[in-house]
């Protein structure tokens, strides 16, 4: 009789939690449709919608919890001592954390959108949960099996809510593009796993580091491959041709969701990989550095010619891929902590401007014309006062948290002395900021091109973006922590920094 | 005393937080479905909030020691202490002029823009509220870091004021005003940053604070020993930064190269943009070149002063020659600010203590005579709706009081002695005297220009016959403007003819930055003849087995 392996189920809390979540949402709505009545009142559709992302929400709440938990114990948990696949650290626990609260987020602002795109399917706050448990599972593995099984589970629910307005043309697809590009770069992404397990015969990351040599041309083909699949995730120039066509044509929803978490994950990833399985290779930094002077470059300056909200917005999330891969090009613990950090505060500021496209949907229509935006400042001031404010982040001007967020990163290549890729940064800013600026000038500086009443904001979205505006503006200033109270604690350089030193063993 | 030790942070910031009060206002009463408080009432409490920020700052004048050098109001705080960052405040001689003429203009360009901002008054009042705080925030930053915060914060509100407020082409001012100095500014912060890593490369600690804060053994950026040329790689040395930092002044100031942006963003901006443009904004580039310029690489300063010197001078003639043949009074002012602060730069570049103390000055007197004519020209052109020489002639007859106050800030302007115009050149003439008597000569052209444009220009408005019917209608200044024109006038002939009160105080921190200019220039000279000696004795280690 074998021997119960000593399983540690507090590493897979947050997996278990969002995993569990996802079923019982499939099956509530099956449940909950079929029902005419609840409490005496007469069940609708909207009011299954509510349920059931109120549902996701609390389960999401459970795994953000559950991961905050182990980032605060600053403990490290591996799931099957025997076998060492997942590992719940500071590192991976913060950015679960993140994860779950970007997926929270996105639930919150679905409610109404759904409601509003006639597409109030119950299925989507599975999907979700579903992709949340995948990108979870993906940033806790210490093992390539295990990756590739989060990047699978966090893929897949994706493509399908790409095509989730299945009545349009441009989500159809957008949802086959991503599908038939995704599948490609996993495909690639395998090869480069097998051979990395052909140079180690293991395909855990410490045995790949201990096999590791770039001599052996398995292994350097290897890790090129690997890199390539995550720099698909990412949307690093050149693997981005998919990423405006996605999320433009995924309903605007899906976008703010991907935008964010998977490159959350995927750079988390990314980072891990670094950390246990390759090393710092100087070849590898060299290939990210002229990736990201080609995210940068290319993501800023095809921003410019847009002229529909959510492309320019994707562009923009190529050029900040750039940015965090400078901090990558530093392979210094300043330039992982910036990396980190920048990516919590791109998780509000980017959730805060799609929030802004979705709360602007109704009747089954987008508002996605820049031209649309003209004069809407008249009609709809807070929501416009809320994209200025996000839009100024997004560009890093001053008082915003995306200025601190740039600033680290600039900082820690500073300090590297590379000098030519943060100049190449800053100057694209400049050109990043003649975009970025076209919105509020729409908003602000236009006539109406249309007469329409005003809208209250829905509650759901009035809440998220409440959340993301006061982030952006509270980090903005005090990034390290505020004045008093219960905000002295909201230390995210420090926890970013901790997570990372804790990442590289320092 | 509580009251004198914050007193800087109270200044700085009570705009700010009656603007975010009045927004606090606006936003409970649209939760509640009411309209709020009316127009009036912001605009109200607005002014009152700039004139008592006004007073306050009047106390921090007459509470500022001349006697002592350094830094005065000093308050530290942590912000982000383990990077180095605090919340650094203080101010020298120069610093508190410059507070001083933004708190004096704030209020006149408020109680001058009162009928004219018809649109979103509410956010106009909101704007104006933050864009002081932001200026006065540059100007008594103390910590680069702090400094570089509200150096780009400001742009926002600006560019709001511009962009919806402005005239037809706002949208294209106000975007290639923010554009430009971005650009300058973005460049800027990769030297702060090299210079931040030089210095704790150097000292081992964190910090960007300019100087050491008083009292305390530590060390700012400014002790950092900054490479010269050839010393370390490009990026690292006192020439490369200072460009870097230069950049980013040039443009503000606008140094001719960089000026294009100006001419558009003054005729677009409405008049209290345009006035507070002039009058504050303009000065942040010089003010940039004193207080971090010259002080962080006074070496580099050193080595790229021909240049600037040259730029100047183009600056001035130039400046003078287009400003000459503009149709558009506002245009015409607009390039005369480029001669004006031709000569703001030429003066601080000689790097002695007449022309220095000149250029400060000027700067001040800058900031009231072409706030002055922008306000002037605004007044005409509620009434006219036109600013274009040609559509005017004759307006003496039915305005005589405004062709009055025109004149006299006309003089001003050009520097007719007994005005503040007059010291201001006057001083800086001596300084360029001294260091480059070619430059002097040629420099005065410059004087002589400017008179040329500006009284052919007001000749032109003025004088002559009432061609166009319109302009025979046109009604003298109300008693609101004729006050906020007096009110300018007060310091214009105070500086004309007692300009002490204010020498005074710029000259002992101007001797310091001399002072602090010629030890870096000695220590370089001293550092450029060494390096020769170890080429010697390696070659000589060479040939020894």
């Amino acid at each position: 009789m074998t021997p119960v392996p000593d399983l540690n189920l507090t590493v897979v809390a947050p997996i278990g939690f969002t995993g569990i979540g996802a079923m019982v949402v499939l099956m509530g709505e099956v449940f909950l449709s079929r029902t005419k009545t609840f409490l005496g009142r007469k069940v609708t559709e909207v009011w299954i919608g509510s349920v059931l992302a109120l549902v996701s929400m609390a389960f999401l709440s459970l795994a953000l919890y559950a991961a905050w938990m182990t980032f605060a114990s600053g403990e490290a948990g591996v799931f099957n001592p025997d076998h060492p696949m997942l590992q719940l650290d500071s590192f991976s626990a913060l950015i679960t954390a993140a994860i779950a609260l970007a997926s929270l987020l996105s639930c919150a602002l679905a409610i109404t959108y759904l409601v509003e795109l006639r597409i109030n399917h119950g299925e989507f706050y599975a999907l979700v949960l579903l992709s949340t448990s995948g990108m979870m599972l993906m940033v806790a593995a210490v093992d390539f099996l295990a990756m590739f099984l989060g990047l699978e589970l966090m893929s897949i629910p994706i493509y399908v809510l790409a095509g989730f307005d299945r009545r349009k043309l441009r989500s159809n697809e957008a949802a086959l593009k991503y599908f038939v590009i995704g599948s490609f770069a996993s495909a690639v992404m395998l090869y480069g796993m097998a051979l990395l397990y052909g140079t180690a015969g293991s395909t855990s990351f410490d045995a790949v580091r201990n096999a590791f040599d770039l001599a052996n041309p398995m292994a350097g083909i290897g890790l090129g491959l690997v890199v390539v699949g995550l720099a698909f995730k990412i949307s690093a120039v050149p693997f981005h041709q998919w990423t405006p066509d996605v999320y433009e044509g995924a309903p605007s929803v899906v976008t703010a969701f991907m935008s964010v978490t998977v490159k959350l994950a995927a750079f988390a990833t990314l980072m891990r990989l670094i950390a246990l399985a390759f090393g710092s290779v100087p070849a590898l930094l060299n290939v990210l550095w002229l990736l990201a002077a080609l995210t940068i470059v290319v993501g800023n300056v095809m921003a410019v010619i847009q002229d529909n909200v959510k492309r320019l917005l994707a562009y923009s999330s190529i050029a900040h891929a750039g940015y965090v891969l400078i901090g990558f090009v530093t392979g210094t613990i300043e330039g992982y902590s910036a990396v980190i950090f920048y990516l919590f505060i791109y998780l509000f500021m980017n959730l805060g401007a799609f929030g802004v496209v979705v709360a602007l949907a109704q009747g089954g229509q987008e508002c996605e014309k820049i031209a649309s935006f003209a004069g809407l400042a008249r009609r709809r001031p807070a929501l416009s006062a809320l994209m200025t404010v996000f839009m100024v982040s997004l560009a890093g001007i001053p008082g915003t948290a995306g200025f601190i967020a740039k600033f680290w990163i600039f900082a820690a290549a500073v300090k590297s002395d590379i000098i030519g890729l943060t100049i190449l940064g800053v100057l694209m800013s400049v050109v990043s900021l003649y975009y970025y600026l076209r919105i509020p000038v729409m908003m602000y500086m236009q006539e109406p091109s249309e007469e329409s009443e005003s809208h209250e904001i829905p509650t759901g979205e009035a809440v998220v973006l409440g959340i993301c505006v006061v982030a952006v503006l509270f980090f903005g200033i005090f990034p390290n922590g505020g004045l008093a109270g219960p905000f002295a604690e909201l230390q995210v350089l420090d926890w970013a920094r901790d997570s990372v030193m804790f990442l590289f063993g320092t | 005393m509580a009251l004198d030790q914050s007193l800087l942070t109270i200044i700085t910031f009570f705009p700010l937080a009656v603007a975010l009060l009045l927004l606090a206002t606006g936003a409970l009463s649209a939760a509640l479905g009411t309209n709020g408080l009316p127009d009036s009432l912001w605009r109200a409490v607005g002014l009152a909030s700039t004139v008592l920020t006004f007073l306050l700052s009047l106390q921090l004048f007459v509470a500022y020691d001349p006697t002592q050098t350094g830094f005065q109001f000093v308050e530290h705080a942590a912000w982000m202490p383990d990077f180095g960052i605090y919340y650094f405040v203080g101010i020298d001689g120069i610093s508190l002029l410059m507070v001083l003429l933004t708190t004096f203009l704030m209020p006149l360009v408020l109680l001058s823009s009162w009928t004219e901002i018809a649109k979103s008054v509410r956010a106009y009042v909101f704007f104006m509220l933050f864009l002081e705080t932001g200026m006065l925030g540059t100007f008594v930053s103390l910590n680069v870091f702090q400094f570089y915060v509200f150096w780009e914060v400001m742009l926002i509100p600006m560019y709001f004021i511009i962009g919806i407020w402005g005239g037809p082409r706002r949208v294209y001012a106000a975007v290639k005003f923010f554009l430009f100095t971005m650009f300058g500014s973005l460049l800027m912060l990769v030297a702060i940053l090299v210079v931040y890593y030089l210095s704790w490369e150097q000292t081992g600690t964190l910090n960007f604070d300019l100087v050491a804060l008083p009292g305390s053994d530590g060390a700012g950026l400014m002790d950092a020993a900054i490479p010269l040329s050839g010393q370390a790689p490009w990026w690292k040395t006192q020439y490369w930064l200072f460009a870097a930092f230069a950049l980013a002044f040039a443009i503000k100031i606008p140094l001719v190269p960089f000026h294009t942006w100006l001419p558009d963003a003054h005729v677009e901006a409405p008049t209290a943009g345009s006035a507070i443009l002039a009058g504050v904004l303009l000065k942040m580039g010089a003010y940039g070149f004193l207080r971090f310029g010259l002080t962080l690489f006074p070496n580099g300063a050193i080595e790229f002063a021909p240049i600037i010197l040259g730029l100047s001078l183009v600056g001035i003639i130039y400046g003078s020659l287009v400003a000459m043949v503009q149709p558009d009074i506002k245009k015409l002012v607009a390039y005369s600010s480029v001669a004006h602060l031709g000569f703001v730069m030429l003066g601080i570049f000689v790097f002695n203590v007449q022309g220095l103390t000149g250029g400060v000055l000027q700067m001040v007197n800058h900031g009231l005579s072409t706030g002055a004519l922008f306000l002037l020209i605004g007044m005409l052109y509620e009434r006219r709706h036109t600013r274009m020489i040609a559509d005017l002639g004759g307006v003496a007859k039915p305005m005589p009081v405004f062709a009055a106050c025109f004149g006299i800030v006309t003089m001003s302007s050009i520097g007719l002695p007994m005005l503040n115009g007059f010291v201001g050149e006057f001083l800086i003439l001596l300084g360029v005297f001294l260091a480059h008597p070619v430059m002097a000569v040629l420099a005065t052209t410059g004087v002589v220009l400017s008179a040329v444009y500006m009284l052919w220009m007001f000749r032109r408005v003025m004088f002559g016959p009432v061609d166009h019917a319109e302009n025979q209608k046109l009604i003298d200044l109300g008693l609101r403007e004729k006050f906020v024109i007096v009110a300018i006038m007060v310091p214009i002939f105070w500086i004309g003819i007692y300009p002490e009160t204010f020498l005074g105080r710029i000259r002992p921190s101007v001797i310091d930055l001399v002072g602090h200019v010629e030890r870096a220039r000695a220590a370089g000279e001293a550092a450029r003849a060494i390096p020769r000696l170890p080429e010697l004795s390696s070659a000589v280690a060479t040939e020894r087995p």
